[in-house]
């Protein structure tokens, strides 16, 4: 068989980090070698230059307006945008994996490896239309991600989140697998598009109907939507701490736009009565995320349930369901990509271990390190929607899409949850900054060595400055990347 | 060419140089903290001259021309926003205000901070940015931007420069101005996609072809964000708290500026957008107004604390300048425009006395003072001035404001205006008594002799920086006191004009429209 450079150049971006993937076990088979300092900078540099160059190749692609495809593999806009978010993401998790491993003191080649075999399903699972190869790309995002949550096996509580993570990741699979057979059976196609027309072209078979239900659940599964969520809080704690802001924004970001493709080409029928369904389960999300991040004392745990209440955010993007709504989606990912890599990224640049970081491990690190705690806060703000930060923008999207179709009460809950959750993401620079340490913290302080996180330093930095500029220039970004992504994606399609 | 650009971006330059100023002083070391502090008086004091040379000679009508900035800045989703400043008769001399105070309060505060003194200046730089954008901008959503980014320098100001309770204040402040900011952004966003714009006229446009439920809901979501920060009775409770638990200068900006904001937003937003749902719901304000001039009044009067005693009276201050916006006439509302200025003046003059008492006395208990006339003179003095200020004594600033006020409530044509205005005018009555008799039991009477008092602690009187500080208030009270015309120029033709459109016939009458004159 030969490929077609077309074919190829859709299948590079898969094939570089898969490469990497590939070699980084070589590199370090013999698991002590890991001890070694040049192997370990080695292995961490193989990993960054595979995705630096599935990176590059791809914003080449987004340059040149190319959308080649293989087969059903499409890599359109929509999943060029999707690389290119998950390729950042994973980059910064890199960097601050080195930091994090090095504090943890538990530097494996593996983690890396599996890093980048999630990556592959992530880019996969946004560049598809066809739901045996969506499902194959969620098992390749899944399965490392269980192993890396149990990356420091030698705690009991990893292991317990993995395993956690593990079981009920796998009843949404199957989930999700029953869905497409469903699908099938009712349309006798695996095509999404193709499902479409032949589902709105007559009346909607209830096995249709139960299809998109199970195929939906497993979206909203990985993208911890309520009643979906209960497995975020305790993984996100059992990761480490760059896995779990990892697992955050891209497992979440790849699922917001594989379900995208799937609402707006897929399932227009059926989206019409699904739409009802996701806006009760956005509710949900908001209120149950935000209510409970408020009585958490864990930093990760917080922040394991501010996800859940982004999700909501997210899928009422979905509800309101217009190409506005969508392109106010990717904003809201790349700002959600900045403020909680950044939220996450500042755990390891603190040199902060172990299973529980409460908030008042922070008091008075502000006037310490100001950079990070400036960078962080700023996260933070941006987290809570206020303005001029980045997250404010994606929040003023989608509301604004949802009043314009008419769900002003839905924009109205959105947002009061978000005010509620102002509290919480404040507790964070009032930990930083107004929060004097007494004089027995001090001490304790000044007794440790000093945390050098020089990676895991830099992006946090980076992530403040973009939460910033995004926020800045909400109208070049839009612009330039989400609603090209958008429209010449999802409203070109039948 | 280079002048010809400047010129013509001179309101943006005025806005954004002290965020810069501010952000460009940060990476200064504690060490250099007196350096910052010099280099942030200088900066402030630099755009005070520049607004002042720049705006004082320009004939009102020319205002709004001149000193105006507009061109699109991004269109998300459809709605254009417009990059809209300028400077006109209704914010003239709010931003004369906020420009005067801040490089005022820097110099008035200038050991109190002890801490990161240098952070703190560039916070006070960087707040001065909001409020300066706040008052010129004419875009809704450029408004609403400047309005938020207030609030993370007060936030900053008061949780780390703060009291004990510092944290709760601070958060209090927050969450109470964003839980009426965020549901007026909601109305925004609707008005804006009914409108397809965020400029005020055309938003205005769209409002009257609206029914008049939507119009009133409208109303009460612009009305609650801009009552939250007067703030109105009942939603005042955060002021006490952010007024005590702030440091001397946070309470300075947060009394002399940022409450304005909100009775701006009414004169400049909330009433001219919606006429009909806005002469619906005045004489609701007004009653509130009145609420809030008497509750605050009674609550200041059994204050221990002289901070909290100034803080309630700012809650009843600010209920006046409310009743003269509600009072829907010109005098009313030219007379609130004054008093916007008066208390900017006379009670951020009082939060630098209490400061300055508070710097060398360590405490703000009524009771610890007593003879505090015998140690510090000139002090006392000054403190007195500005107190007869505050109560409305003619020839001082307050009693301009507060006369033109209740003459406009009293012929507003409401069912019970001239029963509000009365009970109003008690409220002038009241002031005098809760401020003269803090003022006798603080100043008067022999020396507190006992060990731990205040007055033990009082051994210099002002010196020449304070001094220098309140002379130019003194100066301002006694001249807007004589000559109010200065300061009711500037606004007179652009009031008229809204409270004409505002009562010209529509085909959507208000329920209460019929009971004007």
């Amino acid at each position: 068989m030969t490929l077609t450079p077309a074919e190829l150049s859709a299948l590079l971006p898969l094939l570089i980090p898969a490469l990497g993937a590939c070699l980084l076990p070589i590199a370090c088979l013999d698991s002590d070698q890991a001890t070694v300092k040049w192997i370990r900078a080695s292995m961490f540099f193989i990993a960054l230059l595979a995705l630096t160059g599935a990176f590059f190749y791809l914003t080449r692609l987004w340059a040149t307006g190319a959308q080649p495809s293989f087969g059903a593999l499409r890599m359109d806009r929509l999943a060029q945008f999707g690389g290119i978010f998950v390729l950042v993401a994973a980059a910064m998790a890199v960097l601050q994996l080195w930091d994090h491993l090095h504090q943890e003191g538990w530097v494996k080649g593996e983690t890396l490896a599996l890093l980048l075999f999630s990556v592959v399903g992530m880019m996969l699972f946004a560049a598809t239309g066809n739901l045996l190869l969506l499902f194959l790309a969620l098992e390749l995002l899944s399965l490392p991600l269980y192993a890396l949550t149990a990356t420091v096996r030698m705690r009991a509580r990893a292991m317990e989140g993995g395993m956690k993570y593990f079981l009920t990741g796998a009843v949404a699979s199957a989930f999700f697998l029953m869905g497409s057979v469903l699908l099938y059976g009712a349309t006798g196609s695996l095509d999404i598009a193709v499902i479409g027309a032949r589902l709105a072209s007559g009346a909607v078979d209830p096995i249709a109907l139960a299809g998109a239900a199970m195929l939906l659940l497993g979206f909203l599964f990985k993208m911890s939507v309520v009643p979906f969520h209960q497995w975020t809080p305790d993984v996100y704690e059992a990761a480490p701490h760059p896995i779990a802001g990892f697992m955050s924004v891209a497992t979440k970001g790849v699922a917001v736009l594989a379900l995208m493709r799937v609402m707006a080409l897929g399932l227009p029928a059926v989206g019409l009565q699904m739409r009802s369904a996701l806006a009760l389960l956005a509710v949900l999300s908001l209120v149950l995320g935000n209510l409970a991040a408020l009585a958490q004392s864990s930093l990760k745990r917080m922040l394991a349930y501010s996800s859940i209440s982004h999700a909501g955010y997210l899928l009422l993007g979905l509800v309101a369901g217009t190409p506005g709504a969508y392109a106010g989606m990717l904003f809201y990912l790349l700002a959600y990509l900045a403020m909680n890599m950044g939220a996450f990224g500042v755990l390891s640049a603190f040199g902060l271990v172990g299973d529980q970081v409460g908030y008042d491990q922070l008091k008075g690190l502000g006037w310490k390190r100001p950079g990070l705690a400036i960078a962080v806060s700023l996260c933070m703000f941006s987290l809570a929607g206020l303005p001029p930060m980045a997250g404010f923008y994606g929040k003023y999207m989608i509301f604004k899409e949802l009043i314009l179709q008419g769900h002003v009460g839905l924009a109205v809950l959105g947002v009061l949850a978000s005010l509620v959750s102002v509290y919480y993401y404040l507790a964070v620079p009032v930990a930083l900054f107004m929060d004097k340490p007494s004089g027995q913290e001090q001490r304790e302080a000044a007794e440790r060595p000093a945390v050098v996180a020089p990676f895991a330093g830099a992006t946090v930095l980076i992530c403040g400055f973009l939460v910033l500029a995004l926020g800045l220039m909400p109208g070049t970004v839009m612009a330039a990347f989400a609603r090209k992504a958008v429209q010449e994606t999802l409203t070109l399609a039948p | 060419m280079i002048t010809a650009w400047i010129n013509s971006h001179l309101l943006s330059f005025l806005v954004f140089a002290p965020m810069l100023w501010g952000l460009a002083l940060l990476p200064l070391s504690e060490r250099q903290a007196p350096l910052a502090k010099l280099l942030g008086l200088l900066g402030s004091t630099g755009v005070l001259v520049v607004a002042a040379s720049q705006l004082l000679h320009l004939p009102a009508d020319a205002l709004g021309q001149v000193w105006a900035e507009r061109f699109p800045w991004f269109t998300a989703v459809g709605i254009p926003v417009d990059y809209h400043l300028a400077v006109d008769g209704l914010n003239l001399w709010l931003v004369l205000l906020t420009t005067f105070l801040v490089p005022l309060t820097l110099l008035g505060t200038w050991n109190s901070i002890k801490e990161r003194p240098g952070t703190a200046v560039a916070l006070f730089l960087m707040l001065e940015t909001g409020m300066l954008g706040a008052l010129v901008a004419q875009d809704l959503f450029v408004f609403y931007l400047f309005w938020e980014a207030m609030l993370l320098p007060m936030y900053f100001l008061i949780g780390v420069w703060g009291g004990d309770e510092r944290k709760y204040a601070a958060t209090k402040f927050v969450l109470f101005t964003l839980s009426g900011s965020l549901l007026w952004l909601v109305a925004l966003l609707f008005l804006a996609g009914k409108a397809g714009s965020f400029a005020p006229g055309v938003m205005a446009q769209a409002v009257t072809a609206l029914p008049f439920a939507t119009q009133s809901t409208l109303f009460l979501a612009f009305a609650l964000a801009f009552a939250i920060k007067v703030p109105l009775f009942p939603l005042h409770t955060w002021l006490p708290d952010a007024h005590t638990q702030a440091p001397t200068g946070g309470s300075v900006i947060l009394a002399g500026v940022l409450l304005k904001l909100g009775s701006y937003g009414f004169l400049r937003f909330a009433l001219p957008m919606f006429p009909d749902a806005a002469a619906h719901y005045a004489q609701l304000l007004a009653v509130l107004s009145v609420a809030a001039i008497i509750y605050g009044a009674l609550v200041a009067m059994v204050q221990t604390d002289i901070k909290k005693l100034v803080a309630y009276s700012s809650v009843s201050h600010m209920g006046f300048i409310m009743l003269g916006i509600a009072s829907m006439t010109v005098l009313g509302t030219q007379g609130a425009m004054l008093q916007m200025l008066n208390h900017g003046i006379s009670t951020g003059a009082l939060f630098l006395l209490v400061g300055m008492l508070y710097d060398r006395a360590h405490t703000r208990r009524i009771a610890d003072f007593g003879g505090v006339a015998l140690k510090m003179p000139v002090f006392t003095a000054f403190f007195l001035i500005v107190t007869l200020s505050s109560i409305g004594l003619p020839l001082t600033n307050g009693f301009a404001g507060e006369f033109l006020i209740l003459n406009g409530a009293y012929t507003s044509g409401f069912a019970w205006g001239r029963a509000l205005a009365c009970v109003a005018t008690l409220g002038v009555l009241l002031s005098a008594v809760y401020m003269l008799w803090m003022v006798k039991r603080v100043f008067w009477g022999p020396a507190n002799v006992q060990e731990d008092s205040g007055t033990a602690h009082l051994h210099d009187d002002l010196n020449g920086r304070e001094i220098a500080v309140m002379l130019p208030i003194v100066v301002l009270i006694f001249w807007m006191g004589v000559h109010p015309q200065t300061f009711l120029g500037a606004s007179e033709r652009q009031v008229g004009q809204m409270l004409i459109q505002q009562r010209a016939p529509r085909p959507v009458p208000g329920p209460f429209a019929e009971v004007k004159p």
